[in-house]
């Protein structure tokens, strides 16, 4: 049986900064030992831990695809220990992942519809897994409409750049990026996501909205989808919160009787309705 | 079920035998304090204690354990897990209330999914001895109200039960029955039985301390929001003394430890009292106040708990009771929420 506690060994195969700030990276892993990739078989949505030795581990959501093959991303904002610690290292460094770990986006329960995606932020990185999940070859006739609404507070910030103007190019994928405030070269779309939300008004009609981002966009944004008359059941996020062992043991992670490490992160609204709003 | 009789003087001798062949855990008196510790040759158990100071889930979940090993080398970190070699162990002479609390760790350690090796590896390499509380030991001892007597065998390998003149010894799982041959050859007769279920049953009648543990669980099911809970927390110091004796308490952080090119991974015992235990890296705390702390203990003992494992989390040892500094009182405060 595998020791859920210990982490595959991988190399930082590639290391892409993402934003003008430079405090957004992209990290790209490759097993050490070949066979570890099929054991760290991984569904969009879920997240691993990231782990440096004599650091410690931060769990952070999985932003590659299982349809890319070969190695795993995560993209990492620069904040504590571990993510600093991860932000200083070479292309080739050794470390460890744990994972994959928690639920995911409900694939079953999104095959058939209509897929509206909203993100904002540096919240977009396993929205983007599900995206490249459900463009990629057959894939795509499982789901209905796809459309994607993201936003940043500015050009600079946005993330996977060369994705979005190739996501741009595809005539089966609405894709709508916006910024809260453009500079000389942008020639995109200005405002807040909520208002580009309301914009778009994408149909309620067997339609699921995947949300994440910031608190203060997901505030905004709920009550544009419930105009819209999207149902809570209809309506899925993401939750985060601080956590160690990621396997619903260390106990600080709870929500409720729910642990977001186990049992999410991944929640509809109607879940959440049902739990103690403390996170 | 086998059933031995012994001499009550033999109990010492057994688990001095005992330790010459496995490494049994016993009570020990230290200073002032009654602890279960590694019995060590020549050393004398103490059986005539109460029950122990801290809980004896260090047995199987020590308050601070490697988990794995790294070094660095010229390719790059090199780790491995630690391995969970554990002897053959006996732990002997615990309360009733405390084996019980074995039997609510394993629904968390040993779920179907997560299964964590560490805890397993020492449970299933240890018998637990309990030794039946025919006499409650505090004023303040409420296991009754938590699915608990104080005779009983739950989470116990072997019960031991004074019946007066004999230890009457049942042999509840093969774990058990292995160790029977240090029990000697005097099978428990009818009429042991018949003393053992009439101590026992006085046993209970005895614990007078009655919490209405159950009946809050709807009640708690509808009052997260509550004006209730800011009225319990006010003198708590957040010193954490309440969940490090507690036998349920399970919470751990995982931290590393660098010396030179050699490090460890280490778990240790946390607690949901500390206000670090949530605080995330960017200074959000859903946890924010002392308050929503104490709420979060006491939903997850008789609420939580119950939701994911149908048990309450807590086996009524009265520990938080007695050493709590500013004498806050879980059993008054779930008197207090059952008049919500």
């Amino acid at each position: 049986m595998q020791n859920p506690y210990i982490p595959y060994p991988v190399v930082v195969d590639k290391i892409i900064t993402e934003v003008d700030t430079k405090d957004i990276k992209t990290f790209r892993f490759k097993f050490v030992n070949p066979e570890d990739e099929a054991k760290y078989s991984y569904i969009p949505g879920q997240f691993g831990e990231l782990s440096i030795f004599g650091k410690g581990e931060s769990p952070i959501g999985i932003a590659s695809s299982p349809t890319q093959k070969g190695y795993v991303e995560f993209t990492v904002q620069k904040a504590g220990v571990v993510t600093s610690a991860l932000h200083e290292m070479e292309e080739g460094t050794r470390m460890g992942i744990r994972g994959p770990l928690g639920n995911s986006w409900p694939l079953e329960f999104l095959e058939g519809k209509n897929i509206v995606i909203v993100g904002g932020g540096f919240a977009f990185t396993t929205l983007r897994s599900l995206i490249n999940y459900m463009i990629y070859g057959d894939n795509r006739k499982r789901f209905g409409n796809i459309t994607v609404i993201y936003g940043a507070r500015n050009p600079g910030l946005l993330l996977y750049k060369d994705e979005l103007i190739e996501w741009g190019k595809r005539t089966d994928l609405n894709l709508n990026v916006t910024v809260d405030k453009g500079d000389a070269t942008w020639k995109g779309r200005e405002g807040f996501v909520p208002a580009v939300c309301k914009e778009v008004a994408p149909s309620k009609e067997n339609a699921v909205a995947v949300i994440c981002g910031p608190p203060v966009m997901i505030r905004f944004t709920l009550p544009v989808f419930f105009d819209l008359g999207f149902s809570k059941e209809n309506i899925i996020t993401s939750l985060e919160m601080r956590m160690k062992c990621g396997i619903g043991k260390c106990g600080r992670c709870n929500v409720g009787s729910k642990y977001v490490c186990k049992d999410g992160p991944v929640f509809s609204l109607a879940e959440l309705d049902k739990l103690t709003p403390e996170y | 079920m086998e059933k031995r009789l012994i001499k009550k003087d033999a109990l010492t001798g057994i688990a001095k035998k005992m330790a010459g062949d496995f490494l049994v855990w016993a009570p020990v008196k230290k200073e002032d304090n009654v602890l279960f510790e590694p019995l060590e040759k020549d050393a004398e158990p103490f059986f005539s204690y109460l029950n122990s100071k801290n809980a004896p889930k260090n047995v199987f979940f020590p308050h601070t354990e490697t988990m794995m090993k790294y070094t660095r080398t010229e390719k790059g970190m090199v780790f491995s897990s630690e391995e969970n070699k554990t002897a053959p162990s006996v732990l002997f002479g615990v309360r009733p209330c405390d084996a019980h609390s074995f039997a609510l760790l394993d629904k968390l350690f040993n779920q179907e999914k997560y299964k964590d090796g560490y805890y397993i590896a020492k449970r299933e390499n240890t018998t637990v001895i309990s030794i039946a509380c025919v006499k409650p030991p505090y004023a303040s001892c409420f296991c009754t109200s938590v699915d608990g007597e104080p005779v009983s065998a739950d989470g116990a390998d072997i019960l031991l039960t004074d019946i007066g003149s004999d230890y009457l010894a049942e042999f509840m799982t093969p774990k058990g029955e292995k160790l029977v041959k240090y029990f000697g050859d005097t099978k428990a007769d009818a009429a042991a039985e018949t003393k053992k279920n009439e101590i026992a049953a006085k046993a209970k009648e005895a614990i007078k301390s009655k919490i209405p543990a159950h009946e809050i669980k709807p009640i708690l099911d509808k009052n997260f929001d509550n004006p209730f809970w800011n009225t319990i927390y006010g003198k708590c110091l957040a010193c954490g003394t309440c969940t490090y004796l507690c036998p349920t308490c399970h919470c751990f952080d995982i931290s590393d430890e660098v010396k030179g090119s050699d490090g460890v991974r280490v778990r240790s015992w946390d607690s949901c009292m500390f206000p670090m235990f949530t605080r995330e890296t960017s200074g959000h705390n859903p946890r924010s106040s002392q308050k929503e702390r104490w709420r979060q203990r006491t939903m997850h003992k008789f609420k939580y708990y119950v939701d994911m494992f149908n048990s309450i989390a807590c086996v009524g040892c009265g520990r938080c009771v007695m050493s709590c500094p500013v004498n806050i009182d879980i059993r008054k405060i779930v008197e207090d929420i059952s008049k919500l």
